[in-house]
């Protein structure tokens, strides 16, 4: 039998089934990109992250150094300010001391230690001595004992010992 | 046995020539693979993108206080550092005799320096001891020496036994001093 028109190829999908499949295609392309894209994002983020955690604790480390050395600088002013002080102290010691002793009694030498004073010196009497010498330096030591030896002349060399108490004390501090 | 076959047959309602009830059933379809894949694949990804974010905000927040703090605490032992440049300096120096010998010649007349022994001091310290023997006119010599010893190059405490002596015209003094030194620093003897 002849027939004027060609035959049609049957298509396997009619065209408004291809339109969806098409469009199926396009939204799971558009959304499996997003996602793809949000998760690059979130690596970034997780390696940038990383990079300032190590940075925290390349910067803890240094700032525990520094508040050691600033710890170490305060140490070594503390103890330059205090080294300062006790010399001032030992300075009014020893003035404090020279002051002490009244015009008729003469010093020939003292030896000034944490916790004694030995004085030598020559007195005209002993109640010059006595009077003026004893009661100051029994008012800041605990103990004083003093020897006296009579000179040529009549007065009087003598020997005073003085102690404190406590070993932590200094004299006329 | 065989197996009852079941045929599904669409009605079909066709309007202009388009095929209603299958474009229906491809939209819901769609619309169901949308809802599956926003479940299954794009809110675990939000979910993810959203906690890295925050904890990379947070992360950085704290770079920023941390670097912030360690910026203060810099300035902060720069200017202790300028402050206390000479003190620092003399903790470092180690003692040299000629050197006080030279310093202390406007007070007093130094005869012998002996030195007697080194002792660490609070772990960081070392702490030694000289006796000084030396002449001087009068007491006031002794104070003056005192007073100025804070600008010497050294650290130097005058220390226990003070021995004053009286000799003709001078006055023969013994006193002990005591040099402190970080332990950690390097000597620096080329500064004398």
């Amino acid at each position: 039998m002849y027939s004027f028109t060609k035959p049609k190829k049957k298509q396997f999908f009619k065209e408004d089934t291809k339109l969806w499949l098409v469009f199926y295609a396009i939204s799971v392309f558009l959304y499996v990109s997003f996602a793809l894209f949000l998760l690059v994002k979130a690596y970034f983020y997780s390696k940038n992250n990383q990079i300032y955690n190590q940075n925290i604790i390349t910067l803890n480390t240094k700032i525990s150094s520094l508040t050691l050395q600033k710890e170490n600088i305060k140490l070594q002013k503390t103890i330059y300010e205090d080294i300062m002080v006790k010399n001032s102290l030992i300075k009014d010691s020893i003035k404090n001391l020279l002051d002490l002793i009244p015009d008729p009694i003469t010093l020939n030498k003292f030896l000034l230690k944490k916790d004694s004073l030995i004085i030598y010196g020559i007195t005209p009497t002993k109640d010059v001595y006595n009077l003026l010498m004893l009661p100051p330096l029994e008012s800041i030591f605990t103990k004083t004992d003093t020897t006296f030896y009579q000179m040529p002349n009549g007065w009087y060399k003598f020997k005073s010992i003085n102690k404190l108490k406590g070993n932590n004390e200094t004299a006329f501090n | 046995m065989k197996l009852p076959s079941i045929k599904i047959k669409l009605p079909k309602l066709k309007i202009y020539g388009i095929d209603v009830i299958k474009n229906a059933l491809f939209f819901a379809f769609y619309i169901s693979m949308t809802l599956f894949i926003i479940a299954f694949i794009i809110a675990p990804s939000v979910k993810i993108f959203k906690n890295e974010k925050n904890s990379y905000f947070l992360s950085k927040q704290e770079f920023d206080n941390t670097k912030q703090n360690y910026q203060h605490i810099l300035e902060q032992l720069t200017k202790l550092q300028n402050q206390n440049q000479q003190i620092l300096n003399a903790f470092k120096r180690n003692f040299n005799e000629n050197n006080f010998k030279l310093f202390a010649k406007n007070y007093m007349n130094i005869i012998k320096i002996t030195k007697q022994k080194t002792i660490p001091y609070k772990n960081q310290f070392a702490k030694t001891s000289y006796m000084i023997t030396a002449q001087i006119k009068s007491p006031k010599n002794f104070y003056d020496f005192i007073n100025n010893i804070k600008n010497y190059k050294n650290i130097i405490r005058v220390y226990f036994p003070i021995d004053f002596e009286k000799s003709n015209k001078e006055i023969n003094l013994t006193f002990k001093i005591e040099t402190y030194r970080l332990l950690t620093a390097k000597a620096e003897e080329k500064a004398h």
